[in-house]
């Protein structure tokens, strides 16, 4: 058994991780706040609650909470991870453009996601992506409201509208000096909405936003915002372009059951070997796969297509291992 | 966690009292010690609970405190901001103006709560507010030819916990959840079946 086969249940796990941070950092925060007021005996019964559990949380953690949990803020946009700046390249990208100029301490928080991004494509998409974590279940919605016998459109979007959204973000910001990728990007929207609905109390417009996403999603095009529209995804596939690690296709175990294709949430074909700069390495196909046929390479680009797979029946009749049936031609 | 509370209590007076004692024998340069906020027996004082939110806009770094941390309907309250630059330190001197909004969807009027002057490096501006409910205070000044417009968050007593936006979020959420878990072997098949179907 290949090892890779449980990749897709550690990224789910990633994912829930991730979404879970997103939920827990702004009730840290809160926690902290309460903490550097010393405003424990003013709290009513609700926010003490907060106060306890965290406290009980971070408690074997950390000593200070005031200044210690300082290691643990933001959102997949920009944030701090146990003391490390991170930060989402498009951010950087939207920084430069909208004050067209480029600060190098920001420039180093995002230099270990543009690094795995070299390594690993799209990565960030499909392992950490806080919107991906909805999106996928939004697609297994859809797969569900189809069934059910709903008009679920399946319309297949160009993918190449993301790059033009990519640019005009990019201009819009030069000429108007406020980084509107903010505005659009899910996951900075997810983690924004988040934090303001615990921490401040309340969504805003970002969700609404967020959730026209979804059914956009469900109801035009099978995860239409992340292939075709999200700004992110295409400064992630533009990088990515020449990862070095790959998903790919070894045609000897190959069945040709296509099992990987009806996975594929980006539509992508790796059934004839077309991953394309848009994979996100997430794994789906390789946890799907009967045969093992598919497994993570070392490699700057894909390999052209090699044929039908030898275990399918393709193959075999090519080969002549199977005799036509009596009555076929 | 009571007597956790008493002691770190205790300790804070004491160290105020400490603190007390080494300023008055000292030219102090500064009232202020952001984010170490404490107990007062009045809003008018320098140090009652506050909450604090520091961001970074443009050439400055800007510290904003609403005193008290939880301010409630139709009692007074104030909020300060501090803001000096990022490249020399130099406090902002002229002038900046508040105003107050409803922090919700439909809500566009802004009421102009006050004009403030520096004030040791410090703009001080008082509120009363007669409502519960999310508010946004708006701050507004000019520096270097450019505008700055920063909005804060206030919160002012128990305002509802879920409104209609985060009910309907709430319930998109469960119906993801609950159609993935309970239906996560077949959507599986669905998924290959629909494929199968389409391709052929």
């Amino acid at each position: 058994m290949n090892w890779q086969v449980h990749l897709n249940k550690l990224r789910w796990l990633v994912l829930s991780l991730v979404m879970l941070m997103l939920v827990l950092i702004p009730f840290l925060h809160l926690y902290q706040s309460y903490e550097a007021a010393h405003a424990y005996d003013l709290l009513k019964p609700g926010e003490r609650l907060i106060y306890d559990s965290m406290e009980f949380i971070s408690g074997p953690f950390i000593s200070d909470p005031e200044n210690d949990l300082d290691g643990l803020k933001g959102t997949t946009w920009s944030g701090t991870l146990f003391g490390l700046a991170l930060s989402d390249p498009l951010a950087l990208l939207g920084q430069i453009s909208a004050s067209l100029s480029l600060h190098w301490s920001f420039l180093l928080t995002a230099l270990i996601p543009i690094l795995l991004t070299l390594l690993a494509g799209r990565f960030f998409c499909g392992w950490i992506c806080p919107a991906t974590f909805i999106y996928e279940l939004n697609d297994n919605l859809g797969t569900w409201l189809r069934r059910a016998g709903l008009p679920i459109s399946r319309r297949k979007l160009d993918r190449r509208i993301k790059y033009v959204v990519l640019l005009m973000g990019v201009l819009i910001g030069m000429f108007t000096g406020a980084v509107m990728f903010a505005a659009i990007y899910p996951p900075a929207i997810l983690g924004r909405e988040i934090y303001y609905a615990i921490a401040v109390g309340g969504f805003g417009s970002g969700m609404v936003f967020f959730i026209l996403t979804l059914l956009f999603d469900l109801l035009v095009a099978r995860r239409g915002f992340c292939r075709s529209i999200c700004p992110g995804g295409a400064l992630y596939s533009l990088l990515g372009r020449f990862r070095l690690l790959r998903i790919q296709r070894k045609v000897e175990t190959c069945n040709d059951c296509t099992k990987c294709n009806a996975v594929c949430q980006f539509d992508l074909d790796p059934w004839h070997d077309d991953f394309g700069q848009e994979c996100n390495n997430c794994s789906a196909c390789i946890a799907v796969c009967p045969t093992d046929a598919l497994v993570f390479e070392m490699k700057y680009k894909d390999q052209p297509f090699q044929g039908a797979g030898h275990l399918g029946q393709d193959y075999k009749k090519q080969q002549g291992d199977i005799k036509p049936a009596s009555g076929e031609d | 966690m009571n007597s956790y509370k008493i002691m770190n209590k205790n300790s804070f007076i004491k160290t105020i009292l400490v603190l007390l004692g080494v300023s008055l024998s000292l030219h102090a340069l500064a009232h202020h010690v952001l984010g170490r906020p404490s107990y007062s027996l009045g809003e008018d004082s320098n140090t009652p609970p506050s909450m604090q939110v520091e961001t970074q806009i443009g050439d400055y770094y800007v510290t904003y405190m609403a005193f008290p941390a939880f301010p409630k309907a139709n009692e007074p309250g104030r909020v300060n901001l501090y803001a000096s630059r990022i490249d020399n330190g130099q406090s902002f001197t002229g002038k900046v103006t508040f105003s107050v909004m409803d922090d919700s969807w439909f809500s566009s009027k802004i009421e102009t709560i006050g004009s403030q002057m520096s004030d040791d490096s410090v703009f001080r501006q008082g509120f009363i507010i007669s409502e519960d409910g999310n508010y946004i205070i708006r701050a507004e000044f000019e520096s270097g030819g450019e505008p700055y417009i920063i909005d804060f968050p206030l919160r002012i007593g128990e305002p509802l916990p879920i409104g209609p936006l985060g009910v309907s979020v709430a319930i998109i959420f469960l119906i993801l959840i609950s159609v993935n878990v309970i239906q996560r072997r077949r959507l599986q098949r669905m998924k290959t079946g629909r494929h199968h179907a389409e391709t052929e």
